[in-house]
Formats: structure tokens, C-alpha cells, sequence
């Protein structure tokens, strides 16, 4: 020991042995900073999605997929974020159980940085747990189940897609919009999971406005004869009717009206499952006009005049091709707008990349949209904060014109 | 007073398609003793069929009345004599996995063929509908409601009274003596899916208009064609039709008096009551003796 301090410790030797070793631990302790988070490398951010790419709900998770893919290119293009290429994994889940299992499959084996959950309600139901416990930061694009979204958890966030409170407090607006001072209105709702949450949240908020009465009927999933139901209103003198179900089922339901006692000017607000222009068909194209709804981005996919519709709808086909029948859709625009406002938050974070810098960089976004890295604005601006993890709350107001839904606020 | 009779007019429209479902499926059963699980295919292909007359030829729907049951019963003809007549021997279990998957391959030529969510068919009739008081009785409903029991009916009589009824009368009785009288069961069966297919292609074009075309319209009418077939007997086509009557009646009074979430609990509620009260259906036909 005498001898060592006589000498000196041998790795300190000189300065100049002193100065690398020096070197070597600002190395050694710094790169598990820069690197150790896993799904990243020095260039490299691996990004893991799932959703349902078959199956009845494949026109949510794959067109999912192909707006995330679009977005990924177009920002690696632009030199990718902080000096680091996205790469996308994306894992088909069609099941609650395939939901979990491609969780558990992208965050432990394929070690991505963030989760994508790009199903609907079911499967970001499914994963919620799962993801809880893992920590790892999600954003939830699709899903509007409450599951998700309650108990608060810190790494998930959400996109487009409110909670049934805001799409009903939507709907609701457009009632009193439409019919002033609406005093009786009826509510026809699916008994199927969605439909259901969305009648609760309306039901609450009605239960608040002063001499409101609601007349609540519901039909089982793929209803078809809505008799009893639109006898009831009629005979109830509903003011309007808001529909919470599908654009099928609501479809019959406003065609049947008129030979059930209610009148052809009555206000119909379907949810956002409703507007969709297959409808026309079914109601009639002269029967349109007393149709409002609300959507959950700024333009309808058949929008293709206004500018960023056209422009995503050029990029969409450069890469993917002639859109087949009612594509891009919805989640086609969401699944891209979604992956520009996670890039903003990765790059917010800056080139220390770990799940609680880019949570902490998440939450402190504002206003968050494509065109700040260069893409086009076909969602609206989210917004997040350490309490509120939903982005998007805004809901646009759509009516149709010209045998086409369009939104016009 | 106007509302109930208006909930009766509408139970009815939607029985009588039931019916006419109904039929077709105790027909096939009645002279091949085949549960015919492909049923709801056959009416989902029908309405396609009349959508394609309608919409895409342009065609009237006098057109869709008449080639859509030919077309369809030709192609039931077609799967008893490529699929079923080369299992006919086999044991029952295997028979009727054979006619729920020709089922599920049916909706899938729809799927494969038009990959869209739902088709919409003009109403078959024009015009405004007819008032009395407060009653609103339309065009399209009675057109149904009639049209569909009609066809009914003639299904009934054929099978009654016709000499290619009588045929397969006697198949159901007995099919080794139908045999030594001469009757072919080759033909005798064919005829019974021709007709049953038929009623079935009806039933689409009937339905499409009201319902919308889609996978959904299969298992929605082999659902409601099995349990109208159920509650009448299934041996029975009088049975049958009043089934599909009762079946659409009860779905509509029990959504208008009940509650609208239970209209299809309150249909499979009763046919428990039936199986469990008179298993033999309510117009059942078998003949009991004390031996």
C-alpha cells in the first residue's frame, strides 16, 4: 500500500494515462444513458404497433399500419430525428388474447422503444393492463374504451379518438344546434360495448340540462327492423334522435321513420360510426338533408379538395397504390397524423432517448401536428399535459353535401 | 289503438319473410330429412342475385321475382347433386357439417364477389303510403307482407296438392315404400332442393330491399328461418308459416311492450317454451298413437 501511494496507483501513471482513463469512464458511464433503452442505437428508433390487419376489423388496423409506414418514410426521408432512422414493427392482433400476446411480443422480444396500440376499443382494452405494468410509453391511436384510459397512468397517451364524453358532449351539440330548444329527445343505441359507453356519457350530460327529457330505445348489433323503437319516439314526440350504432343500423332506422309517424324534417345525429357515405345509399339521397354527425379529424376522406387532403391522398397512393373501395379511411389519417405527433415528442427529447425523457417530453406538447416535421395536417393539433394524456379532444362537425359527408366545422 | 295495429303490420312484414324462410327449410327437410344449415346462404344470394337484376342490369323487379328463384333453385339443385347426394349415406352429424360450411362458402362467394360492407336495393314499390287515422300502412310493407305469404302459400299447395308434391309426400313417409312405388329418390330429392332453394331465393329478393344486402342477412335468416321452422314443427309447412308469423309478431311486440333490448332474447325465449311445453312445435304434424 506504502508503495503504491509512494508510486502512484499504476493506472494513473501520467497525465496523459490519466487523461484517457478519464476518456474511457465518461465513455463507459455515458453510453448506457445514450444507448441502453432498448428498441434504440446510436441509429435507430424501433417503434412497435399492433392491430387487426384480417378479419372484420382489419379496415381499422391495417389501414393503421399504412398511415404510421407512410408518416415513418416521410420522416426518415427528411434525415429521420435527432441523426436516428424510425423503423416500424408491426404485429397483427385481432383478439383480445392476440392483443396481449403482441404486446408482450413487441415490448420483451422484438425490445421496442414505444407501443402503437392501432386496434379498437377491444384490443386497447385488452393490452391496457399489460402495458400499465410495463412502463413502456403507448399511444393509443384507435381505441375510446375507458379501460385504457382509467385508472391514469403515465405512459399512455391518446390520440384522435376521445373518450365517450367528449364524442357525446359532440353529439349533443349538434342536437342543440340543430334544434335549439329541444326539449324531448330520443336516443337509439346498439346493446353492444361502444354504443353502451356512449349512452351512459350522453345520458349523464342531458341528465344536467334543465327540462331535457330522454327517451332511450336500443337494438341488438346488426339490426335491420327498427319498428317498436321509431313508434315509441313517435309516439313520445321526440324533437331528434341521435343514433349511436353503426352506419347500417342507423341507415334502416332513418329510412323506416317516415312510414312509423315521424316526420320527414327530423334531426338525426348519428356518432362517428355512422358517418359514413355508404349510408347515403341506404337512406335515400333526398333523405340526407336533417343528417348531422361529428368526425373525429379535420376532413373526410373523400375531402380530396382541400389541401392536405389532396396532398396526403397523393402520398398515400405514391406508396401504397390506387386505393381500393373507402380507402384511405379514417384510421388511414389517424395512424398518420399519430406517428408525426410521436416524432415530435421523440425529437422534443432529445438525443438522450429513454422512456422517461420522451414521457416527459410527450406531456409537455402542445398543439402538436404533422406540418411541424413536415407532413400534412389531416389531424387535429394535440395537446397533452402531466395530467391530461389525451391529445386530441376536438371533434369536427359533418353534415352531408352532395350526396357526400363532409366536415364543415 | 293506431300504434299497436301499426306494431302488427310491422311484426307481420317481417314475419312473412320469416316464413317464406321457414318453408323452404322444412320443404328440404320434409322429403330428404337434411337440416339444411346453408339455407341462410341461399337468401343472401338471392338478394344478391336481385340486386344485380335491379341495380346493376336495371332490370324491374317483376325480373328479380322471376329469374332470382329459378337461379337459386337451380344452384341448390346443384350442391345436392355435387355435395349432398355423394353423402347421402353418410351419418347425420356429417350431413349437417356438410350444410353449414356449404353455408359458410356461400356467404363467401358474396364476400369474394362484392368485398363491401352492405348493398342497398330500391324499394320494390313506389308511392306514398297509405294513411287511416294515424295508421301509416306503406306500399313496400304490404307488397311484402303479402308477395312473401303468397309465395308461401304456393309452396304450401305445391307441396300439398301438386303431383311433384305428392312425390315428395311420400319421401317423407316413407322412403323405401316411395321407392317400390316407383318414385326416384334421385329426382324426388333434387326436386325438393330445387324448391326449397327457390322459396330461399325468393326470401332474399324480398328481404334485400329491407334489410340491406350483407353477410349479416345469412345467419340473420337462418337464425330466425330455424327458430320460425322450430316453433311451427318442423314437419309441418303450415307450421312453418305461422312460425315466421308469430316469430316476427312477438320480436316486435316484445320491442314495442317490453323492452327494445330484448326483442331477440324474448324470440329465443320463446322458442324455449315451445321445445320445452310441446317439443313437437306448435302445428306439428307427427300423429301420436297410444300403443
Amino acid at each position: 500500500m506504502q508503495d503504491e501511494r509512494k508510486h502512484g496507483c499504476p493506472w494513473f501513471k501520467g497525465r496523459r494515462t490519466f487523461l484517457g482513463a478519464a476518456l474511457a469512464a465518461v465513455a463507459i458511464f455515458n453510453a448506457p444513458a445514450l444507448y441502453a433503452q432498448q428498441g434504440v442505437t446510436s441509429n435507430e428508433i424501433v417503434i412497435g404497433a399492433l392491430g387487426p390487419l384480417t378479419g372484420p376489423f382489419a379496415f381499422i388496423g391495417a389501414p393503421g399500419r399504412d398511415g404510421m409506414a407512410l408518416a415513418i418514410d416521410k420522416i426518415n426521408e427528411a434525415g429521420g430525428l435527432n441523426g436516428r432512422k424510425l423503423k416500424l414493427v408491426f404485429e397483427h392482433a385481432n383478439t383480445p388474447a392476440e392483443s396481449v400476446a403482441a404486446a408482450k411480443k413487441l415490448v420483451e422480444e422484438s425490445k421496442v422503444f414505444a407501443l402503437v396500440l392501432a386496434s379498437g376499443s377491444t384490443g386497447a382494452a385488452a393490452a391496457a393492463d399489460y402495458v400499465r405494468a410495463a412502463k413502456i410509453p403507448t399511444y393509443n391511436i384507435f381505441g375510446a374504451t375507458p379501460i385504457i384510459r382509467t385508472p391514469f397512468a403515465k405512459n399512455i397517451f391518446h390520440s384522435a379518438i376521445p373518450g365517450a364524453e367528449a364524442s357525446g358532449k359532440s353529439m349533443i351539440d349538434e342536437v342543440f344546434r340543430a334544434v335549439p330548444n329541444a326539449k324531448k329527445i330520443g336516443v337509439l343505441a346498439g346493446t353492444y360495448a361502444f354504443p353502451q359507453s356512449h349512452l351512459k356519457a350522453i345520458r349523464e350530460q342531458l341528465a344536467t340540462r334543465p327540462g331535457v327529457e330522454v327517451v332511450v330505445e336500443q337494438f341488438d348489433a346488426a339490426s335491420r327492423e327498427f319498428t317498436a323503437q321509431l313508434l315509441s319516439f313517435s309516439r313520445q314526440k321526440v324533437e331528434a334522435v341521435m343514433v349511436l350504432g353503426s352506419f347500417t343500423e342507423a341507415g334502416f332506422a332513418i329510412k323506416q321513420a317516415p312510414e312509423k309517424g315521424l316526420p320527414a324534417s327530423m334531426t338525426w345525429v348519428l356518432d362517428a360510426s355512422g358517418v359514413n357515405d355508404a349510408i347515403v345509399a341506404i337512406v335515400g339521397g333526398e333523405n340526407t338533408k336533417h343528417l348531422h354527425g361529428y368526425y373525429n379529424i379535420p376532413y373526410f376522406p373523400t375531402q380530396v379538395n382541400d389541401a392536405p387532403m389532396a396532398g396526403f391522398r397523393k402520398l398515400w397512393i405514391a406508396k401504397h397504390g390506387n386505393p381500393p373501395e373507402g380507402r384511405p379511411n379514417l384510421y388511414d389519417m389517424v395512424g398518420y397524423g399519430a406517428t408525426y405527433v410521436l416524432g415530435q415528442a421523440i425529437k422534443n427529447a432529445g438525443p438522450n432517448l429513454t422512456w422517461d425523457s420522451l414521457i416527459a417530453s410527450w406531456e409537455k406538447l402542445s398543439e402538436a401536428k404533422p406540418s411541424a416535421l413536415g407532413g400534412f395536417d389531416v389531424i387535429y393539433p394535440e395537446t397533452f399535459s402531466a395530467t391530461d394524456r389525451q391529445g386530441g379532444r376536438r371533434l369536427g362537425s359533418a353534415m352531408i353535401v352532395d350526396g357526400k359527408w363532409k366536415v364543415v366545422r | 289503438m293506431s300504434e299497436l295495429l301499426m306494431v302488427i303490420i310491422g311484426g307481420l312484414a317481417s314475419g312473412a319473410v320469416y316464413s317464406l324462410v321457414a318453408i323452404g327449410i322444412v320443404v328440404i327437410h320434409k322429403a330428404t330429412k337434411t337440416v339444411n344449415f346453408a339455407h341462410g346462404g341461399f337468401v343472401l344470394l338471392g338478394a344478391f342475385a336481385a340486386y344485380l337484376v335491379v341495380v346493376k342490369l336495371q332490370w324491374t323487379y317483376w325480373a328479380a321475382y322471376l329469374i332470382v328463384p329459378v337461379l337459386i333453385g337451380g344452384l341448390a339443385t346443384g350442391v345436392e347433386l355435387a355435395i349432398l347426394r355423394p353423402l347421402r349415406k353418410a351419418d347425420l352429424f356429417t350431413v349437417i357439417t356438410a350444410t353449414i360450411f356449404i353455408g359458410i362458402g356461400l356467404s363467401e362467394i358474396y364476400r369474394l364477389s362484392y368485398n363491401t360492407e352492405i348493398l342497398a336495393m330500391p324499394k320494390p314499390i313506389a308511392g306514398a303510403p297509405f294513411f287511416f287515422g294515424d295508421v301509416i300502412l306503406t306500399r313496400g310493407q304490404l307488397w311484402v307482407a303479402a308477395g312473401a305469404l303468397t309465395a308461401g302459400f304456393v309452396g304450401l299447395l305445391v307441396f300439398s296438392h301438386a303431383t311433384i308434391g305428392r312425390s315428395m309426400r311420400a319421401m317423407a313417409s316413407n322412403v323405401r315404400g316411395a321407392t317400390l312405388c316407383g318414385y326416384s329418390v334421385d329426382r324426388v330429392y333434387a326436386i325438393a332442393w330445387f324448391v326449397g332453394g327457390a322459396l330461399a331465393g325468393l326470401a332474399g329478393v324480398f328481404a334485400g330491399p329491407s334489410k340491406g344486402i350483407s353477410p349479416d342477412l345469412a345467419v340473420a335468416m337462418i337464425t330466425a328461418g330455424f327458430v320460425a321452422a322450430v316453433i311451427g314443427g318442423f314437419d309441418s309447412l303450415r307450421g312453418a308459416l305461422l312460425g315466421g308469423l308469430l316469430l316476427g309478431l312477438a320480436e316486435t311486440f316484445a320491442a314495442a311492450y317490453v323492452s327494445s333490448a330484448m326483442k331477440s332474447a324474448i324470440s329465443f325465449l320463446l322458442l324455449f317454451v315451445v321445445l320445452l311445453w310441446r317439443p313437437d312445435g306448435l302445428f306439428s304434424e307427427a300423429k301420436v298413437r297410444d300403443v
